[in-house]
């Protein structure tokens, strides 16, 4: 039994981890419509700036903090030069142009920083917690810490506020919240720096969860998040969380119980290609 | 006429571009191929900073044949299709008299039979595959093949550290699946009383281990076998004390990286592995290796950088002894190398496939540095 609690925590704190990374996708798809997949790419820098700001001030608050704050300008540089010109377009020219920039910025990552795997020497300010055999590490602890203040936080934002009421009346319909007096682009920017600054969250966290820190680092998260969001209901928030919790746990129970020499990252895509089947809404999508 | 004329000049420049010798220009030309960029980039710096301190001490003595050696180095990225074009390139834009193979098993075992087609003496420096001594006769391998390690391991296991009930977590290529093999091997021939309770591998890009471990957490071995790359044992080894897994942990070659240390970090205290460059080894010319080695580039030796000096000086030995550069004449000299006196390890010689035979070494991590444990001599076990 206390296999299966340890299993079923590990998979919570890897499913935390695809949320946090998703979270910006569903955002940004919600309100453009479009394919961020440079969301990638701005948590690998994400990563990059914290270990960056952390080794220089030996503050880990100060690496999250100066994380977000890049990130949310990378992000929205990125919606203003690349995507906002390319909206009246059709859908997949945004997304071609959103594959150079992933691949753009994770080569500016290789360059400045080099090809190797930097590692995140942070301490936590917490010890492992020992419950019978059951161990919860520190890191564990961090991840489910951070993952739940960052949802509440979100939460919070977009339905007890006024920018969440605007981002949701823009992301219904931008043309008529647009004649309703909202400034529609203020509120795509918006959406932008919230998705971009939780990238960088999960950026820096996974580095410390891994204690590594390197260039291609966004490169299965890139594909493994599209997956997620279809199966989550395309643009729908609630609906990437509870799918990323449950590929989390899928694919740790599935290492530790079957025999099946099925590789994990093709978990998602099976998930996806049923729910594409049987359900095209997703989880919790509206047709 | 004029047509001739152009045909004639252009015949004159073929035949010039192709006569010209690896010895053009009073230089001796050797390749390196090893993964400068990429998920292997700090094994293919490690081999660069080796081999270039290889060619400073051997042109400071004079080069050889008394010609200076230039280094021809190109990055493959550990990447197959790369390597093979680049390995066109040393042949036939640079000419090279023979190539170092710092590389890893995918794309040195791809290169392989290039190299023998064009008679190009190659030395795969640490690479661990089967497939690249099988190419040819002009292709040896300084490093263990991987069955060999492998074995040696078990005997690590079994012998030196005592183990009665062993789990495997392997990596899921060519590398970690040969190494699992010769473990496996081992094991259920010399090793009745032991049983492997626990034998998986996991995707090459794995990074998440706990699933893992919680499982091998529950069997209690006493001994868990890692075998895969430094980016892969550094984090299970990490992950596994976090979790709070005692058990001691035994790894290879593939973990014997600096950046295994920086990964995982205090975890790592007690950490043995199989590997073939002792630290402690008291001849002087390795003392003196690893002193301006770290002096210089300001971060620990490894087995891949000395694996490359070796290959690197095992060439220009042979080129010495043969006499020229002339690929068949070079191949000779090297299969005929004998009790070669090299950073690791005494090499006995190579078998007719181009296998190095040379003790297994056998070390731990104590204060955050590979030290000496113990040493794997049985000839039974260490000749291929």
């Amino acid at each position: 039994m206390h296999l299966f609690i340890e299993q079923l925590l590990n998979g919570i704190a890897m499913g935390s981890i695809y949320a946090l990374v998703t979270l910006g996708l569903a955002l940004v798809y919600g309100i453009l419509r479009i394919l961020h997949v440079a969301h990638a790419a701005i948590y690998t820098v994400g990563a990059y700036v914290g270990l960056a700001v952390f080794k220089f001030t030996g503050s880990l608050w100060l690496g999250f903090g100066g994380a977000m704050v890049f990130c949310s300008v990378l992000g929205v540089a990125i919606e203003r030069l690349v995507y906002y010109p390319l909206l009246k377009y059709p859908p997949y020219v945004p997304l071609i142009g959103s594959i150079a920039v992933m691949l753009g910025i994770e080569e500016l990552c290789r360059l400045v920083a080099g090809p190797y795997i930097l590692t995140f020497p942070a301490r936590l300010p917490f010890a492992a917690v020992h419950l019978g055999s059951v161990t919860i590490s520190s890191t564990l602890m961090a991840v489910y810490a951070i993952t739940a203040l960052v949802l509440a936080v979100l939460w919070y934002i977009t339905s007890r506020t006024e920018m969440g009421l605007a981002m949701r009346a823009t992301s219904q319909d931008m043309a008529i919240a647009d004649a309703m007096g909202i400034n529609s682009h203020q509120v795509v920017s918006a959406t932008f720096v919230l998705g971009s600054s939780i990238a960088a969250v999960a950026g820096v966290l996974v580095g410390i969860y891994y204690n590594q820190v390197y260039p291609t680092m966004g490169a299965v998260p890139a594909y493994k998040t599209l997956a997620l969001i279809v199966v989550g209901g395309m643009g729908s928030v609630p609906g990437a969380v509870i799918a990323s919790l449950l590929l989390g746990v899928a694919e740790t129970l599935l290492i530790g119980y079957a025999q099946i020499p099925l590789p994990r990252d093709a978990l998602a895509f099976i998930a996806m290609i049923a729910v594409l089947m049987w359900r095209s809404e997703g989880l919790l999508g509206s047709k | 006429m004029r047509r001739s004329l152009i045909y004639l000049l252009v015949s004159v420049m073929v035949v010039a571009l192709v006569s010209a010798p690896a010895a053009a220009g009073g230089k001796v030309k050797i390749g390196l191929l090893a993964p400068l960029t990429g998920f292997a980039a700090a094994d293919g710096l490690s081999v660069r900073n080796s081999v270039q301190l290889a060619v400073e001490r051997i042109n400071k003595k004079g080069g050889v044949l008394g010609k200076k050696v230039q280094l021809v180095v190109y990055d493959d990225r550990a990447d197959a299709k790369e390597a093979v074009a680049l390995a066109r390139k040393l042949i036939q834009q640079d000419r090279v008299a023979a190539v170092v193979g710092g590389s890893y098993s995918t794309p040195s075992r791809a290169v392989a039979p290039i190299f023998q087609d064009e008679e190009i003496p190659f030395v795969a420096a640490y690479a661990v595959h089967p497939d690249i001594t099988r190419a040819g006769n002009y292709c040896f391998r300084n490093g263990f093949l991987g069955m060999v390690e492998g074995k040696s391991a078990g005997y690590v296991a079994v012998k030196l550290l005592g183990a009665k009930r062993i789990a495997l977590l392997t990596s899921d290529n060519d590398f970690g699946r040969t190494l699992a093999a010769g473990f496996k091997k081992y094991v259920s021939e010399k090793a009745p009383g032991t049983k492997i309770v626990f034998a998986k591998t996991y995707p090459f890009k794995e990074k998440d281990f706990k699933p893992y471990l919680s499982k091998i957490k529950e069997l209690k071995p006493d001994l868990l076998f890692a075998s895969g790359y430094y980016f892969q044992t550094g984090p299970i080894v990490n992950q596994a004390r976090e979790m709070g897994l005692k058990v001691t942990i035994l790894g290879e070659e593939g973990a014997d990286s600096p950046k295994f240390l920086e990964i995982a970090g205090k975890a790592a205290e007690g950490f043995v592995l199989v590997t073939n460059l002792n630290r402690d080894d008291p001849r002087p010319e390795v003392k003196q290796f690893l002193k301006e080695y770290e002096s210089r580039f300001k971060i620990q030796p490894d087995m891949v950088g000395a694996s490359a000096y070796d290959a690197f000086m095992l060439i220009c030995n042979a080129i010495e002894k043969a006499g020229s550069v002339a690929g068949p004449k070079i191949r000779k000299a090297l299969a005929a190398t004998r009790d070669y006196n090299g950073l690791t390890g005494t090499l006995k010689g190579f078998t007719d496939e181009g296998e190095v035979i040379k003790e297994v070494q056998v070390q731990i991590v104590k204060d955050g540095r590979f030290r000496h444990f113990g040493v794997v001599t049985d000839l039974e076990l260490i000749t291929p």
